[in-house]
């Protein structure tokens, strides 16, 4: 899978200040694997620009800091 | 409390469940709902007393996940207005995955509760359970002062397999809110009073509703009694395209010789689905003088009308053949 190199540019985008360090629901959640912590900050984070938009990382979180950006053509 | 059999991970979440910082309850909560064991039950429970909505929530989703029925009464605390509506909401849907029949004298206690969130949520949660002992329950509601309640209330009755006849019920035909009154028509549907079929016939003629009058033809549709007959036959000229289109499916079993010019004259009605549901009436109806309107509506813009209309001639056809050969 490719890296994100971009973080802006990916479809899950996380709210860094509601994003909680002991938090792991979207990694747990996600099919692909593609969501991990920064080491640095604790917060979640999308490493792989990779996404299959099934949205269960935007609904566990339990802060809302999550917002899955889905294509146009696929809404 | 103790958790001596518990999982040390485990325990460390139940332990957080009861910390002062909110964001280690809301991670404890989420991570207690993801691992679904069900000895945390009771550490859940605990957190639908929980100061945040947002944690409480997420208790009520974890309960309802582990689907064990000691959480019923519980989740039923949380139907009360003392909770956020974002809970109250999970609340009741967990609920009405998990309540069963053997819950329905929990419910009739609870409904008893002099809160509007908790009994307007328990008269959708006896739905489910459709047992005829919750009508003493659900009577009293029909009296209320709040129309959400008496349309709840109206609506539960249409549950209620065994019950056949409620007279109290039939006033909420005429009452002045017109959503409790949409309601009470469709459970007349259901009822069998005398009383019953002259105030659809009135409903169907008078409300100034066009949905109650629509809902007026389905539930004569359901009676399909010739005792409607006439009023169904003035209700094709009605404004409303669906009260016409579900009057044509009601007079479909009830039609008679005088129904005929009302259904000949829609068949050239501006909406399809009346032109198609009379030509089923007039066809069930089995008159030959029908023919020649029917055969006009061969070339019907409607292709669906085209079908209906010729299965409609058939039907007259063979009719005719059988009397004929006999």
């Amino acid at each position: 899978m490719a890296l994100a190199t971009q973080r802006v540019d990916v479809p899950v985008i996380v709210d860094e200040s509601k994003c909680l360090e002991k938090c792991k629901a979207c990694i747990e959640v996600c099919p692909l694997d593609v969501l991990v912590k920064n080491p640095e900050t604790g917060k979640a984070y999308m490493k792989y620009d990779e996404c299959w938009f099934c949205l269960p990382c935007e609904k566990e979180c339990p802060t809302n800091a999550i917002t899955v950006q889905i294509p146009f053509l696929l809404r | 409390m103790a958790h001596t059999d518990l999982d040390p991970e485990v325990v460390q979440l139940v332990e957080m469940l009861q910390s002062q910082d909110l964001n280690d309850r809301l991670v404890a909560a989420k991570s207690l709902q993801h691992l679904g064991d069900e000895d945390t039950i009771d550490a859940l429970i605990l957190c639908l007393n929980d100061e945040s909505a947002r944690v409480q929530e997420i208790a009520v989703t974890a309960l309802w996940e582990m689907a064990n029925p000691v959480v019923v009464p519980p989740l039923l605390d949380c139907l009360s207005s003392a909770h956020e509506p974002e809970v109250r909401e999970e609340a009741l849907s967990a609920l009405k995955e998990l309540v069963a029949p053997d819950d329905l004298l929990k419910l009739l206690d609870v409904i008893q509760v002099e809160d509007v969130n908790v009994q307007l949520n328990v008269l959708i949660l006896l739905r489910k359970i459709h047992d005829a002992q919750a009508l003493p329950y659900i009577m009293p509601f029909f009296e209320s002062e709040n129309p959400v309640l008496r349309e709840a209330s109206i609506v539960t009755l249409r549950y209620l397999n065994q019950v056949v006849r409620c007279e109290p019920a039939l006033a909420l035909a005429k009452d002045a809110n017109e959503e409790v009154r949409r309601a009470a028509i469709l459970t007349l549907g259901h009822l069998s009073d005398e009383a019953v079929v002259p105030m659809l016939c009135d409903a169907i003629a008078n409300d100034p509703d066009w949905q109650v009058r629509r809902n007026s033809a389905q539930s004569l549709d359901l009676h399909a009694t010739a005792e409607a007959t006439a009023a169904l036959t003035a209700a094709m000229a009605d404004d409303h395209w669906q009260v016409r289109k579900f009057t044509a499916r009601a007079l479909q079993k009830v039609a008679t010789d005088e129904t005929i010019p009302a259904l000949i004259k829609a068949l050239s009605d501006e909406y399809s689905d009346v032109r198609r549901d009379s030509a089923i009436a007039l066809g069930n109806l089995g008159n030959p003088e029908v023919l020649p309107a029917l055969q006009q509506t061969l070339d019907d813009p409607d292709r669906d009308v085209q079908i209906f209309s010729q299965r409609a001639i058939k039907k007259i056809q063979d009719k005719l053949a059988e009397t004929s050969n006999a």
